[in-house]
């Protein structure tokens, strides 16, 4: 008989899931650990993890990781890059902790074209902490901080991350994708394999900034919250590539 | 023993310079010393001065307010450091832009025109070094060989072309006051 | 490698000699009066083809570090005052992961901004910290450029020996200062870390360095675990000096390059027929409590003389638990404390006025 469906070898075999039903931390971080599997870098990738619900990540996968403080997951990274560059170093962060605290990081360590690959997963709130307006929160958005909703006058615009990570010339790579569909699920993979090849390759950091659900603070079902991500969220963070240093 | 001299002028006319090789002399004597300057926003416009202190023993402290000897080269540093002399200690003056006058009459004073004699030298850049050879003649604690030593240490390989011009301000400097 | 003397700057010498110990990486931004530690390295790093960033601000500086010495290499960066006070978090962080982050704070004045000319207010900051939980850091006080060197040197062996943050706490006179000095070589041996590195997890399970402490009863017993190495850290490492000891009535105590004033104003009163002494804590953290204690159990009085309000005043007086009197005499920031000024001082003291504050 043939086995068709297994764990990644960069998974753990032990782990317990933790996270909220409906969540797509899960299948981020499974598409991330059969991306170390088939670029068969499991036993040379080591993993800045990061503050919020993001921070587990060393729960899941069998590759040596450090968390860094809120924030400064890139900064971290950059300093095992510098101390390593034989190693793949990669960051697993959210939207507050990558957009927001550690918006200096983020973009200095693009600036700087570090060797480095950093992946966002956007779910416009602050998860952990229970559902709060964040710097990716979209306008209208009803959050625990934002009870009327996110407005111009009080909270601004959101921030669009891929967009602007394009623009950095240290940049190689820039993308954003969903998890809503198998299709967008077999693009996110894609993405963030090429999100590690330009890492590889020795050209700069690779970016891909991942829509994903809060179904808990979102007061929604599992169904529900993905529509929201296939419908709504792709209206102010559209899918694509938005750079690719090694196209054309 | 333990001396220390406070050394300054405008910036531009090589006063840490001048401290470093002072510094560096004595070191080569086998003294111990330390150099300490001012720095910040100070170095940028106004007077610039370091100070330099040696002992026989370990040198009990720098940042002091009150010195033995002040080597000045120009007016803004004779008026601001004439004051932190320590009554018997020593102002040397470059004669050549400092007027010579003498507000206080505990201590003493030595008027050089080492400006005037390093133009005479090709160059008014040799004016820190003719003050070192001034200095030299002053004090009996640093030898002339060690200044000797400590220039090419700090000109370093890179200028060496430039030390026999120095050596030759050093040279004038110290027999400029006899001349005086 | 190196044993002519040189007439060198301290913030080079420090720099100079992470280089010697090994310093695979810095990671720093600018902030006077230390500055020069990175001009220095950014030049020698690159020609040895050792790694260097000139940070995005001093929050990624030390968090570069971090994640440099989480594979086991060493690494520094230097700051100062104000600049270190951002850094807090991070000394927290790598104090609960165990990592050795080697740290040099050449003091500035504060609080706030404050300004570039030197003072010693970051005592508190060094030895308490400004980051949250229990923890301790190894902090070195040197007194002269040549103690920037040997104590640069131990800085990176402690770190790693005992696998906690270590900071060099030097000010801006002796970053500034120019002495001669000997490099020598690095005299420690190197430390293995291969028992815990994140070096990729080849041929074994992964391993994850992190504070988060979801279990309770775990977090207790790490923490008691931090507090027993660092006891075995007092036990080990405690370091001061200590002059005429034997027969001083009063004890001036001072740290950093404030050592260099007490000692020639103990020459000074002992000269006027005082019995003085000197006791300088080169471990500031671990403190020489018991040794301070055993002299104040003989009855000898101490002036604590340092550039801040009493901040190492309160840790003599806490060693000297009633034994005997506790006098201070400090200025918060500017002129260091001259000799002359600590001589009258202690002659007040002297005269059982312990406030003889200048």
């Amino acid at each position: 008989m043939q086995q068709v469906f297994s764990i990644p070898k960069s998974m753990k075999k032990d782990f317990k899931y933790t996270f909220c039903p409906g969540c797509d931390h899960g299948i981020a971080i499974r598409l991330l650990a059969e991306v170390l599997d088939e670029l068969e870098i499991q036993d040379k990738t080591i993993c800045a993890a990061s503050i919020g619900c993001s921070v587990f990540i060393y729960d899941f996968l069998n590759v040596d990781s450090i968390e860094a403080p809120h924030g400064r997951a890139l900064a971290e990274a950059t300093g095992v890059k510098r101390a390593c560059p034989d190693k793949v170093v990669f960051t697993y962060q959210g939207d507050g902790d990558f957009a927001s605290i550690g918006l200096a990081e983020s973009m200095h360590a693009a600036f700087r074209g570090e060797r480095l690959t950093a992946l966002m997963i956007n779910n416009t709130t602050y998860g952990m902490t229970g559902g709060q307006h964040g710097p990716t929160t979209m306008m209208g958005q009803i959050t625990t901080t934002s009870p009327m909703g996110r407005n111009r006058e009080y909270y601004g615009y959101p921030a669009r991350m891929a967009e602007q990570l394009a623009l950095a010339d240290g940049c190689a790579y820039s993308a954003r994708v969903a998890l809503d569909s198998i299709p967008h699920i077999n693009e996110a993979k894609k993405a963030i394999k090429k999100a590690f090849r330009v890492q590889l390759d020795g050209i700069g950091l690779g970016f891909v900034e991942i829509l994903s659900t809060c179904p808990t603070n979102w007061k929604m079902t599992p169904e529900q919250a993905h529509e929201r991500v296939r419908n709504d969220m792709v209206k102010t963070f559209p899918l694509g590539v938005f750079k690719d240093v090694t196209e054309g | 023993m333990e001396k220390n001299f406070i050394l300054a002028g405008f910036g531009g006319q090589g006063i840490l310079l001048a401290g470093t090789i002072l510094a560096n002399a004595f070191m080569l004597d086998d003294k111990n010393v330390t150099w300490y300057p001012c720095y910040g926003a100070e170095m940028r416009g106004g007077t610039v001065n370091c100070e330099v202190v040696v002992s026989d023993t370990e040198v009990s402290s720098v940042h002091k307010s009150n010195c033995d000897y002040a080597l000045v080269l120009n007016q803004q540093s004779f008026d601001r450091f004439v004051k932190n002399v320590k009554s018997g200690g020593t102002i040397i003056a470059n004669s050549t832009l400092v007027s010579e006058s003498k507000p206080r009459d505990d201590i003493h004073y030595v008027f050089a025109p080492m400006g005037k004699l390093a133009n005479e030298l090709g160059t008014s850049k040799v004016t820190n070094v003719v003050s070192l050879g001034v200095l030299s003649s002053v004090i009996d604690f640093v030898s002339k060989d060690a200044l000797k030593l400590a220039i090419e240490k700090v000109l370093g390989s890179k200028k060496k072309d430039l030390l026999p011009l120095n050596f030759k301000a050093l040279e004038s400097g110290s027999e400029l006051i006899a001349k005086v | 490698m190196n044993n002519e003397k040189v007439l060198i700057k301290g913030n080079y010498a420090i720099a100079q000699a992470a280089i010697n110990a090994g310093c695979q990486c810095y990671f720093g931004y600018p902030i006077t009066p230390q500055t020069e530690i990175g001009e220095y390295l950014s030049g020698k790093m690159q020609e040895l083809g050792r790694g260097y960033v000139c940070a995005e601000s001093e929050l990624a500086a030390i968090n570069m570090v971090i994640g440099a010495v989480s594979t086991g290499v060493k690494a520094m960066t230097s700051s100062s005052s104000c600049a270190v006070a951002l850094m807090q978090e991070a000394l927290s962080y790598a104090c609960s992961d165990e990592l050795p982050v080697v740290l040099v704070n050449v003091m500035r004045a504060g609080p706030g901004l404050g300004y570039i000319y030197p003072a010693q207010g970051d005592y508190n900051q060094s030895v308490y910290g400004g980051g949250n939980g229990d923890y301790k850091i190894i902090v070195l006080a040197p007194s002269t450029v040549q103690e920037c060197i040997d104590y640069t040197y131990k800085a990176f062996y402690l770190a790693h020996k005992y696998r906690n943050p270590v900071i060099l706490l030097a000010d801006g006179l002796l970053g500034q200062m120019m002495e001669p000095a000997c490099f020598g070589e690095y005299p420690y041996p190197e430390i293995d870390n291969s028992s815990w590195a994140l070096t990729g997890a080849k041929n074994r399970i992964s391993r994850a360095i992190y504070s988060c402490a979801r279990d309770e009863k775990k977090q207790i017993n790490h923490i008691n675990h931090l507090f027993e190495k660092f006891e075995l850290i007092s036990k080990n490492e405690t370091e001061w000096e200590e002059f005429e000891i034997d027969d001083a009535e009063i004890i001036l105590t001072a740290f950093g390059s404030m050592t260099r004033n007490i000692k020639a104003a103990m020459k000074v009163l002992r000269n006027k027929g005082i019995k003085a002494g000197c006791f300088r804590p080169i471990t500031l953290n671990p403190f020489p409590h018991k040794r301070i204690y055993e002299l104040a159990s003989k009855g000898k009085d101490f002036a604590v003389v340092e550039m801040n309000m009493g901040q190492m005043f309160k840790d003599v007086k806490y060693a000297v638990n009633g034994n005997s009197n506790v006098g201070l005499i400090n200025r918060p920031v500017g002129e260091w404390l001259k000799v002359e000024e600590i001589v009258s001082a202690v002659e007040k003291i002297m005269e059982k006025d312990y406030a003889a504050s200048i």
